[in-house]
């Protein structure tokens, strides 16, 4: 999984890029740390590349939500490929986080 | 042993090698230093003796001359006395011991009465007697004779070229003759004395500064005069002779020779290198000293097998002592080898030796030793870490056990209803669940999927379990009892994990269904008519997440006869190598694919099957859930 971090004053534009799974859950969540601990208001995901997740790593979306949320910020994903959107949709993730 | 020795030796070969190399380098400079040494000294070693020699010759010559410039006077006034010219004669050869012979040659008619006129006296060389007599005869015409014309001519002394005398000494010699003229100045006869050839050959051969050298005296005209070939001795010329090949340079030196020139030549004939020193001598003679290049070469050459014959003994010393020094200073090499392949054998405690030098093999002892405390210490971790392993493996199996024993294993064989289910952890525990019970005709069942593996999500899978359980006593509809599950796992929820749960109640007279999804994936339907197809279900939200989240139920009513299957994504997300997926559109086709009348377990096989033969043995890497319920 290769993520890529630009910033743009308060916003942020990360790139996802490749499969999210439990060997790689633990690095992942080390790759958006600076966006949980960032002041940044505006955070939008493309997700184009992304292939796959595990529940490993939704738990990790929803965790960078619920910080995201805490500090009144806004989290958006976008491009979401269609079997990986089904899995947000299953699973009842797409209520909470924003997918466009 | 043998690598040392192999080590040793060719250490030690290099180190004769290059000292061979370097030596023989030495011999070669040495060699060619001393050559050109002994060159110049053997120049001016055989210019000594050439100078030695022309200047006893002259010595001689000189006295000759001066022996018949002395008597000159006494002739002149004692020209009527005969008996006291063969007087004067036999007086100049006595006094002379060179002088062999003396003559007072007049000119023919000089002498009323006396065609020839020569008093003569000899010394016989073999007897020793002395004998005059008269020698001018008609077999013996001496005015044609060049001692006695060509002095005449030239009005001077003269040094005749050798020649055999015939008339009175009968051997090779020479003659100094010096004119005679009366007080008018007529030209009356000459005065000769004679030297021995025999005596200039013995001089010359005898000047030998080098064993095969030789040495040769020459005539004006280039005949030999000495030579160590007497047959060579007035027969033959040095045009003639094979002394050195007649090229131009060769014919240039000949005449050089001959024209009282002085020289050192050094050259190379047949094969052999020589060189030839010659000088003049006042009567036009010349001396040539010929030496051949391997004589003085010979000592050298001698040398040089000494040398070599040290320098063979001397390497050979040099390479059984280096070799035996090298074997000396890397036995601990040798100890060491031994103690590491006794340490590599288990042995942690093995003596590693002693190096008392402060060099690489005590830095290599020094490493050897860190190196089996370091095995030492790893060791004990690696004990005390196996130890700690093995504790928590055999934990860990417990907990297996634990979580496996939550999972009912009753499955109800009774009428009209078959139930099968199982878990396939990836790990030893896992976050998967299955459940069910049969409460009033009614069959209540339910999976869930714990977000992650391992031990956590075993956790979060017991206390789902829990509050299933306790939650689903209480006999409330599903979409209540998935609300309190849900604000259950809310509470206290720190790790962020979740669960995907679908739980259902089955009217086992009506095959009314009603059923709460919180997340989980959809369920398939297999209807009698044989065509699978995936349960419609809203998705609700994953439990653990949102307390208060308000969950809804739907209803379904199933024809008897048809097959449920519920599974976790385990199944769906199952990967072979090539990260595909097995898919729900291939776990359609599998369910499409089942005979209507199939059991719940052979359902459960048969999808095992499938996924076996999908992923070709690749690594499972999620928990696998499956459940099949078979109604009337």
């Amino acid at each position: 999984m290769n993520v890529t971090i630009n910033e743009e004053g308060s916003k942020a534009l990360v790139t996802l890029e490749g499969r999210l799974d439990t060997t790689n859950a633990d690095q992942f969540q080390k790759d958006i740390t600076p966006l949980m601990t960032g002041s940044h208001q505006e955070i939008d995901v493309d997700c184009t590349g992304m292939e796959y997740t595990s529940s490993q790593g939704l738990r990790m979306f929803l965790m960078l939500q619920k910080t995201v949320s805490a500090r009144g910020a806004k989290l958006v994903l976008k491009n979401m490929k269609p079997q990986v959107k089904e899995v947000f949709d299953i699973t009842g993730f797409s209520h909470i986080i924003t997918i466009v | 042993m043998s690598i040392k020795t192999k080590f040793s030796s060719r250490l030690s070969l290099y180190i004769v090698g290059f000292s061979a190399l370097l030596l023989i380098a030495v011999m070669l400079l040495y060699g060619m230093f001393a050559r050109s040494a002994i060159q110049n000294e053997a120049q001016e070693n055989t210019e000594k003796v050439l100078d030695n020699t022309i200047l006893e010759i002259e010595k001689v010559i000189t006295e000759v001359e001066r022996a018949v410039d002395n008597v000159d006077w006494l002739v002149m006034r004692n020209l009527g006395d005969e008996k006291f010219l063969y007087e004067i004669t036999r007086e100049v050869v006595l006094a002379n011991p060179n002088i062999i012979g003396s003559a007072i040659a007049f000119e023919p008619g000089y002498y009323k009465g006396k065609p020839y006129f020569a008093p003569y006296t000899f010394t016989n060389a073999e007897t020793g007697t002395t004998r005059s007599f008269q020698m001018g005869s008609e077999q013996y015409d001496y005015p044609v004779l060049d001692w006695y014309q060509i002095p005449k001519l030239l009005d001077r002394p003269y040094w005749s070229e050798p020649y055999f005398d015939e008339g009175g000494g009968f051997q090779r010699m020479s003659t100094y003759s010096m004119p005679l003229r009366d007080a008018e100045g007529r030209f009356v006869g000459v005065i000769t004395a004679d030297i021995s050839l025999e005596w200039l050959s013995h001089k010359v051969a005898t000047l030998k500064p080098y064993e095969h050298s030789y040495t040769m005296l020459i005539g004006r005209n280039g005949t030999y005069i000495a030579h160590p070939d007497s047959s060579k001795v007035l027969n033959e010329t040095i045009f003639s002779g094979q002394m050195i090949s007649m090229d131009e340079q060769a014919i240039a030196q000949a005449r050089d020779m001959l024209s009282g020139g002085r020289n050192f030549i050094s050259y190379k004939y047949q094969g052999q290198g020589r060189f030839t020193l010659y000088g003049p001598l006042s009567n036009g003679w010349c001396l040539a000293m010929m030496c051949f290049y391997s004589d003085l070469y010979k000592v050298l050459s001698i040398m040089n097998w000494i040398m070599l014959s040290i320098l063979i003994l001397g390497m050979t010393v040099l390479f059984l002592g280096s070799r035996r020094i090298i074997r000396y200073e890397t036995k601990p090499i040798e100890d060491f080898s031994r103690a590491a392949l006794s340490i590599a054998g288990g042995d942690f405690q093995t003596h590693i030796p002693e190096v008392k030098t402060e060099d690489e093999l005590r830095d290599l002892r020094d490493s050897l030793s860190f190196m089996v405390r370091s095995i030492n210490d790893y060791m004990e971790r690696l004990k005390s870490t196996t130890a700690a392993k093995e504790r928590y493996e055999s934990e860990l199996g417990i907990a297996r056990d634990i979580q496996m024993s939550l999972l009912p294993t009753d499955f109800p064989q009774i009428e009209g209803l078959q139930l099968c289910a199982l878990v396939h952890p990836a790990r030893e525990v896992g976050g998967d669940l299955y459940d069910f019970h049969i409460n009033d005709n009614t069959l209540y069942f339910a999976v869930g999927d714990v977000s992650g593996k391992g031990v956590p999500a075993s956790l979060f899978m017991a206390i789902t379990r829990a509050a299933l359980r306790f939650v689903g006593a209480m006999g409330m509809n599903m979409a209540d009892v998935m609300s309190r599950v849900n604000d259950t796992l809310c509470d206290g929820n720190d790790a962020e994990l979740f669960v995907t749960l679908f739980i259902a109640r089955l009217n086992l007279e009506t095959g009314e269904m009603t059923y709460c999804n919180a997340g989980h994936n959809p369920i398939v339907l297999l209807p009698p008519d044989g065509k699978a197809e995936f349960l419609h279900a809203r998705p609700n939200l994953a439990a653990g997440l949102f307390p208060g989240f308000p969950y809804q139920e739907e209803s379904i009513t199933i024809t008897p006869g048809t097959s449920l299957c519920l599974y976790t994504d385990g199944v769906t997300e199952a990967e072979r190598d090539d990260k595909r997926q097995y898919g729900e559109e291939r776990l359609l086709e599998w369910m499409s694919s089942q005979p209507g009348d199939r059991s719940s377990a052979a359902l459960v096989a048969s999808l095992l099957e499938s996924l076996t033969a999908f992923t070709e043995g690749a690594e499972q890497n999620d928990d696998i859930t499956i459940m099949t319920i078979r109604w009337k």
